[in-house]
């Protein structure tokens, strides 16, 4: 359990101290970036949470979405509209949706917790 | 099912391995974006700052060039005013040598002048005694050929004139009084020796034109000879106060 969250800690301490400046057009692919990454993050811990989790479809969902949220991303800036809005929009309600179903998940889990204690004190 | 293997089997199964990249890369994704923007804090009001300093710049370059704009008007007036000057200079130049060349034309003919230079020397005398003519006047000279010869000389710019070496002046007076002739109260008799101080060649042809001074002379039975001079000096006029 703890992996996870060191590997989160080490590639945020390696990302403040990497120290490459991109030129301001592609600072949407990064917003977009950073969505699909949190998205499929919480994906995967939904489905971990549901007992659906599948490696195959984590990490493919993973590099998948980021490369079409680039790829949406690049085809808006070349063709002068903002595509990039749809993945963020898309990414954003399905982190919300996937955030609200973990916390019905660990609050069901919490509940059951607290009836079995009451339960058997 | 192999996974369960796996993971118990290993110290990090495949599964874990997955999702330690995963976090990984979304660490890094996130502490990226947290460094860009500070980033961008940061530098956004040094921005500001450069862009002020620009902005200050880009003034005081117009202002610069403004400022050589009126300069190069005024040196474009300036120069437009020097060459005016040098113009008018010029002709008043050109005038002034025109106005010395007359001058020097007028004191010549004055007599104020010493004249000297090329000229042209024009004899007039009485014809041969004619035992057939009866009126001598018929063959001497008068004082009305030596006008004709002078009147001549100076329409073809002569200079300065003499008549048996007295310089005539601007105010000169010749009377006809018997067989002399009297120039500014002094007898000539003939022959009259009229030297010009010119273009020795214009007066002479002048002289020489057909029907012109000569030929008319000639015709009232006047001997004439025309030469011309390399060197005549004439000396000025003793003013007699």
């Amino acid at each position: 359990m703890w992996l996870p969250f060191l590997g989160l800690l080490l590639g945020i301490a390696f990302g403040l101290l990497t120290n490459i400046q991109i030129p301001t057009v592609y600072e949407n692919y990064l917003s977009i970036a950073v969505l699909a990454a949190l998205d499929t993050l919480f994906g995967g811990i939904r489905a971990q949470l549901q007992q659906v989790y599948d490696d195959k479809v984590f990490m493919s969902g993973f590099f998948f979405n980021i490369m079409l949220a680039a790829g949406l991303a690049f085809l808006g800036v070349h063709l002068g509209v903002d595509l990039y809005l749809a993945a963020i929009f898309a990414f954003g309600v399905r982190l919300f949706q996937n955030i609200a179903i973990i916390r019905r998940i660990l609050l069901t889990k919490w509940d059951e917790k607290r009836h079995k204690k009451k339960i058997y004190p | 099912m192999s996974n369960k293997k796996n993971s118990k089997g290993n110290f990090l199964s495949r599964k874990q391995f997955e999702l330690l990249i995963v976090c990984i890369t979304t660490g890094f994704i996130i502490g990226y974006s947290y460094n860009q923007a500070k980033d961008n804090k940061m530098s956004s009001p040094l921005n500001s700052q450069l862009f002020a300093q620009e902005d200050s710049y880009r003034e005081e370059l117009i202002e610069q060039q403004e400022r050589n704009k009126e300069l190069a008007e005024e040196s474009n007036r300036l120069q437009e005013k020097i060459r005016e000057y040098e113009k008018k200079f010029a002709s008043n130049e050109n005038e002034y040598e025109q106005l010395v060349e007359e001058a020097e034309d007028l004191r010549l003919l004055l007599g104020n002048l010493t004249g000297e230079g090329k000229g042209i020397r024009v004899t007039l005398q009485d014809g041969e005694y004619d035992p057939t003519s009866v009126n001598p006047n018929d063959y001497i000279v008068h004082e009305s050929h030596v006008f004709k010869v002078l009147n001549e000389l100076k329409i073809s710019g002569a200079q300065a004139i003499t008549i048996n070496g007295q310089r005539l002046m601007a105010n000169s007076f010749i009377q006809c009084n018997g067989p002399v002739i009297t120039v500014d109260g002094k007898q000539h008799p003939a022959p009259f020796v009229i030297e010009a101080v010119g273009d020795s060649a214009t007066l002479s042809a002048s002289l020489n034109l057909k029907g012109g001074v000569i030929n008319q002379l000639l015709n009232e039975n006047i001997v004439v000879t025309v030469e011309e001079n390399q060197k005549l000096i004439m000396s000025k006029v003793k003013v007699e106060s």
